[in-house]
């Protein structure tokens, strides 16, 4: 009695205060790009190389996607590693790094000076992400549990290193040539190495673990996900080889047949968790997270839409290529974050407020912490302003795409309400 | 699953107390949900030992969790001295949730 007890597994989790800051960031962040969006829809009209286009996606690609991503990370290492963060402080160091990077990178885009402003927001950004790596890798190696989830999490911070690197490159190029071609010609390699490498390796191997896990399900295929975590790599490394140095353009089908693939062994891992979960109810939060999986399909078909066009024609698309990034950035990228936004937050806010009082009274439940029809609401201007904006994109209508950013602003500040509300909750206890 | 006690007649009243405290995330009490794996009474020195797992380890609402734990075991035993530890040997697997939990989830 009382002896042999296994005690290894410790619950320390990464303290909310790390966290916190990267979701009001990020909230933040979609607030100004869909302002930004409202304002500038008429620059989506013309070609995709505009100071306001490029203001927004960063926005989208840094302030609202990055910024909630590292805030989850943080949250999430310990699970996938099964040990703690190695340091909060250098988590803090990131935050302020990329807090104060963006808004200078966006501010430069804006206005199009490509001198100091996005030279030093990009370096201030690289500095973050150095942190996060460091921070990241350091827990791995301590945990000694690497596992498919950690690994993905860490390339595609590698690949995120790669493409911020990338970026500099490209806004140093503007002032003195240090490339053999113009900046423009760099700027699907940049895109790419960031959607695919950060954005589509992170929410593969999160999401394999975060799905299953929420739908609580029996469903678990270590094999597939290394098959996704291969073929998105060795896809994203021919794709950078084949930019590099060839000019034959047919031979881009061969890395986007594997990243394709990646994609829809995910969707099938994801489509065998539903089936095989536990708890039938499939709360609004997760079934948001679930159409973000099916809206990866869209990018895929109009990059197949795009690759032909460049194989048939000399010119690029520009329209194609403008509804191909708002259908990653406001399509795939900002479902998943709506959705996982109220599948976490809740919980770190329901933990630094109620820690202390757990056991010792009724609680509201986590999802009590926010108001469940202002997220329906959110949820349903959401997939209209979507829909709208993206149809309004094809068929070159100003008064389409005025409609659909009124309505994806109105995403935004429903989005902010409920994140402010979580922010600020104080204690209530029966 | 069965929770190993040295005490029957005690190890039903704590897995009663055990039942008010909820998995957040889930809706499910730990006592269902198969975390709680041992009760053991030391009734001469007045001690309450408790071992518990997690659905996930190093997950963030553990510490939440077995705060409540311990504070429902406070409240069922006064004066014993409660101690309770974690342990992942063996890990939680969706087997170990009892038939009740599964209906409860199959509804929700």
């Amino acid at each position: 009695m009382f002896a042999n007890h296994d005690n290894s597994g410790t619950a320390t989790t990464t303290s909310y205060r790390v966290v916190l800051p990267f979701y009001f960031y990020a909230a933040i962040a979609f607030l100004v790009a869909t302002v930004l969006l409202f304002l500038s829809t008429g620059d989506l009209q013309g070609h995709y190389f505009h100071p306001h286009t490029l203001a927004i996606t960063h926005t989208m690609a840094l302030g609202w996607g990055t910024m909630i991503i590292l805030g989850a990370s943080h949250q999430l290492v310990p699970v996938l590693i099964e040990g703690p963060l190695y340091s909060n402080r250098l988590a803090y160091l990131s935050f302020l790094l990329a807090a104060a990077g963006i808004p200078l990178l966006v501010y430069g885009f804006y206005v199009f000076d490509v001198g100091w402003p996005t030279q030093t927001g990009a370096l201030l950004l690289i500095g973050a992400i150095i942190c996060f790596l460091i921070n990241l890798g350091t827990s791995m190696v301590q945990s000694k549990k690497e596992n498919i989830h950690a690994l993905s999490v860490f390339t595609a911070s590698l690949w995120l290193l790669a493409t911020a690197v990338v970026g500099l490159l490209l806004l140093c190029n503007f002032s003195q040539p240090l490339l053999p071609a113009g900046s423009l010609s760099y700027l699907s390699l940049h895109a790419h190495m960031g959607i695919v490498g950060w954005f589509l390796l992170l929410v593969t191997g999160v999401g394999s673990r975060l799905i299953p896990m929420f739908l609580i399900s029996k469903y678990t295929h270590t094999k597939t996900l290394w098959w996704i975590f291969m073929l998105i790599n060795t896809g994203l490394l021919a794709f950078v080889f084949l930019f590099l140095y060839t000019n034959s353009r047919w031979l881009f089908v061969w890395p986007l047949l594997a990243i394709a693939a990646a994609i829809v062994l995910f969707g099938h891992f994801c489509f065998r968790a539903y089936q095989e979960r536990i708890r039938k109810k499939v709360d609004e939060p997760m079934q948001l997270s679930l159409l973000s999986v099916l809206l990866l399909l869209l990018p895929i078909l109009l990059l197949i839409l795009i690759v032909v066009w460049l194989m048939l024609s000399p010119a690029v698309n520009s329209q194609l290529v403008i509804a191909y990034g708002f259908i990653v950035f406001f399509g795939w990228i900002t479902a998943i974050v709506l959705g996982m936004t109220f599948k976490t937050l809740p919980f770190i806010v329901w933990n630094k407020v109620y820690h202390d009082l757990a056991g010792k009274g009724k609680t509201p439940n986590p999802k009590d912490l926010f108001t469940q029809a202002v997220f329906n609401w959110m949820g349903l201007s959401y997939v209209a302003g979507f829909v709208v904006f993206t149809t309004g994109l094809f068929l070159q209508q100003a008064g389409i795409l005025q409609t659909g950013s009124v309505l994806l602003l109105i995403t935004a500040v429903l989005y902010n309400w409920n994140v402010m509300k979580l922010l600020i909750h104080k204690a209530t206890i029966v | 699953m069965n929770v190993i006690t040295n005490n029957t007649l005690k190890s039903t009243v704590a897995l009663a107390a055990l039942q008010d405290v909820v998995d957040p995330e889930i809706g499910l009490n730990v006592v269902d949900l198969g975390l709680i794996y041992q009760l053991d009474f030391d009734e001469h020195a007045g001690k309450l030992y408790c071992s518990m797992t997690l659905t996930t380890q190093f997950c963030p609402m553990g510490d939440s969790i077995t705060s409540a734990v311990k504070e429902r075991l406070k409240l069922a035993f006064p004066g014993y001295e409660i101690t309770c530890e974690l342990t992942f040997d063996p890990p939680w697997s969706h087997a170990m949730i009892s038939p009740e939990g599964k209906e409860f989830l199959n509804e929700k």
